[in-house]
Order: structure tokens, then C-alpha cells, then sequence
């Protein structure tokens, strides 16, 4: 199911027991219902634990971190472990400044 | 994610291990920032809250990107005067250190810590804290056009740091102080554009445990380190005379 704004979007699938979304365009504050309605996907699922696919990703402000944030706070409050995937070398930095890394997986 | 590098890359900071303070503004306590780490949201002790403070600049015809403009030329003056926030000389660009300085009543002299610029553009802008300051997390200034008005917004996703600092913001009157001074900031602005001031907020506790694994972050506490540093930077100041205080 895909949750859209203007120029971002949120695709959530299964793989196993692990909840995939598929993140694409700009992660802004344009992307904020779109990561709730993803979360809420993720709850509705039963999912055992969280991937975010940023393959697709162009491009991260400090309110879009602040909204993985808010994501990730989520899910260590309902015990569920997240990773990223497809990350550049520039947003791996980032993640690792504002210590986002330090409680998901990098992968 | 494309390899690219994209030109707004350049509006976040370069990553560092510690914070490096290149230079104490006059007049500035230059303490609990030197050699600190950053610490985000998620590295707190306390209750993780996003706070937005939005004011609607009805009437003005600035932009978004004039009003972000002048809030990183005028922030220290838009801050309360026992909330003093001095920029580095060059401003506030991705990777500089804001040393700030303020007073909290029963506490005795002048609390010391910083923040470090992650991230800013021409709508925004984002600053970090290091270990010690009150607050683990960032807090973002922003403007944008809604409807035809521009609207300001500060928003805040943070948590106390340590133990000590989570009781004085429930108990003791610390969060409502927190939330006066960013009020005031908005109302200071919405004055620069001759408009009225109606400042709303809004708060969500996104997390509402404790991370008790943080408690040890009591260690970096800027208000016990800053109070304990007090007699030295008294002495200093008699023998020495000096304006600027680099205690670090």
C-alpha cells in the first residue's frame, strides 16, 4: 500500500516476518503523514521488526531525520528492531552524526 | 540512493567525533562544549517530546527564506536576556558551535554549554546538543508559505539528558521555562516584521519511557559542572581581568 505526498513516498511490504518500506523522493516536512501512515501499516501487520529501503531516496533535511526519529523512537518503545538499507555514503555520515546509527542497523 | 552528490549536501555539517569550539565569543563562557560528544534525540534519559512553536506573520510580505535569514543574523538578540546564545564569528553555518550561557533561578551564576549547527539552508535550520546540555536532541527554525502567509516555526524533538535534569523539567518549572523562551523568540520575531505576536504550541511525548541506561549521562551534567566551575571563573576574573572566559 502506498502513502503519498507531493514528492515523496512510502511503500509497505512484507518479507518474512520483517515489515520493507520503500521510501522514495525527498524525505521533508512534505513527508510526514506519509511516514505516519507507514508506521501504521507496519502496527497493522504484526511485523516483527522494520526495514527501510532508502535506495529510492533523493534527498534528506534535518526535519526529515527528524522524522526517522520519531519513527525509530516508535519502534524501540514496541520493542521493534529497525535497519536501514540503500543509504549513500553522505546519509551513512549523517546517520552517523545525529546517532541515528547507534540504534539501527546499517546494512 | 543515487552517488551523486547533490548541492544541498553541503547544508549538513561534516561529521566529527567531538566538538571543537574555534574561539569564545566575547563576553561568553566557553564550558561544557569543548571535547563533547553530540547526543540526538534518542541518546537522553528522559521523555522524548516534539514541541512546535508556530507563529503567523499575517501582514508581512517577507519570505520564508528573508525570515530565516534574519533568524540566523539576529537569534542572539530575539533570545531571552538570561538565555545568551553566541554564534561563532562566522555565523551560523553547518559545523559551527553556538556557545550559550544562561541563568536559571536557584541555580547560583551562569550555565554553560552549546550546541553545534547540523544543519542549515535557506528555510531552515537545525542545531544539535552536546552531552551535558539539558536537552539531548535537536531543535529546528523554520519558515514557510501557508496559504499566502509565511509562517515561523521552531520545533523541538528532545529529551532531558540525565535524571537531574528530567526532574527540574517536571517538577521544578523547566519545561514551561523552555517553552517561555522559544515563545519569546517568536514573539520577538513576529515584532522585527510588525506583526502581531500568536504564538501556538504544540506538544507530543513520542516516547514516554525513561532510558534509564542513560542515567550515567549525570556525569557530563552542564548545570552541576558550570555551578562547580563557578569559584574558579570568580578568581580568574580577579586576577586576571579578561572579558572573554575561555574555561574549557
Amino acid at each position: 500500500m502506498a502513502e503519498k505526498t507531493a514528492a515523496f513516498s512510502a511503500e509497505t511490504s512484507m518479507d518474512g516476518e520483517t515489515a520493507v518500506i520503500d521510501l522514495r523522493g525527498e524525505i521533508n516536512s512534505q513527508a510526514a503523514a506519509a511516514f505516519d501512515a507507514a508506521y501504521s501499516e507496519v502496527a497493522r501487520f504484526g511485523a516483527q521488526s522494520i526495514l527501510l529501503n532508502f535506495a529510492e531516496v533523493d534527498y534528506i533535511n534535518s526535519t526529515g531525520i527528524a522524522l526517522i526519529v520519531g519513527l525509530l523512537a516508535r519502534a524501540r518503545a514496541a520493542h521493534l528492531p529497525i535497519a536501514a538499507a540503500g543509504l549513500s555514503d553522505h546519509y551513512r555520515e549523517i546517520f552517523t552524526i545525529t546517532r541515528l546509527s547507534d540504534f539501527m542497523e546499517i546494512q | 540512493m543515487s552517488e551523486q552528490p547533490d548541492s544541498r549536501e553541503s547544508a549538513w555539517a561534516k561529521p566529527v567525533d567531538k566538538l571543537r569550539v574555534s574561539g569564545t565569543p566575547t563576553g561568553a563562557i566557553n564550558l561544557n562544549v569543548e571535547g563533547k560528544q553530540m547526543v540526538g534525540p534518542l541518546q537522553g534519559f528522559g521523555q522524548l517530546w516534539q514541541k512546535t512553536y508556530r507563529v503567523a506573520l499575517s501582514g508581512s510580505s517577507a519570505s520564508p527564506q528573508e525570515v530565516v535569514s534574519l533568524l540566523k543574523a539576529k537569534l542572539p538578540e530575539l533570545m531571552p536576556s538570561d538565555s545568551r546564545f553566541y554564534p561563532s564569528i562566522t555565523g551560523v553555518k553547518p559545523g559551527e558551535v553556538i556557545i550559550i550561557n544562561a541563568t536559571v533561578p536557584g541555580v547560583p551564576g551562569t550555565i554553560s554549554t552549546g550546541v553545534m549547527i547540523l544543519y542549515a539552508d535557506d528555510e531552515s535550520f537545525t542545531v544539535m546538543t552536546p552531552e551535558g546540555h539539558p536537552e539531548s536532541g535537536f531543535n529546528t527554525f523554520s519558515a514557510s508559505s501557508e496559504d499566502g502567509v509565511t509562517v515561523a516555526q521552531i520545533q523541538s524533538l528532545a529529551r532531558a539528558n540525565d535524571p537531574i535534569y528530567e526532574f527540574g523539567f517536571r517538577f521544578m518549572g523547566g519545561s514551561s521555562q523552555q517553552e517561555k523562551i522559544w515563545h519569546h523568540v517568536l514573539t520577538q520575531l513576529a515584532a522585527q516584521f510588525k506583526t502581531a505576536a500568536n504564538v501556538t504550541m504544540q506538544k507530543t511525548c513520542v516516547d514516554n519511557r525513561l532510558q534509564w541506561s542513560q542515567a550515567k549521562n549525570v556525569w557530563h551534567n552542564a548545570m552541576i559542572r558550570s555551578t562547580l566551575n563557578l569559584p574558579v571563573r570568580t578568581a580568574r576574573r580577579v586576577f586576571r581581568g579578561g572579558r572573554g572566559i575561555d574555561a574549557s
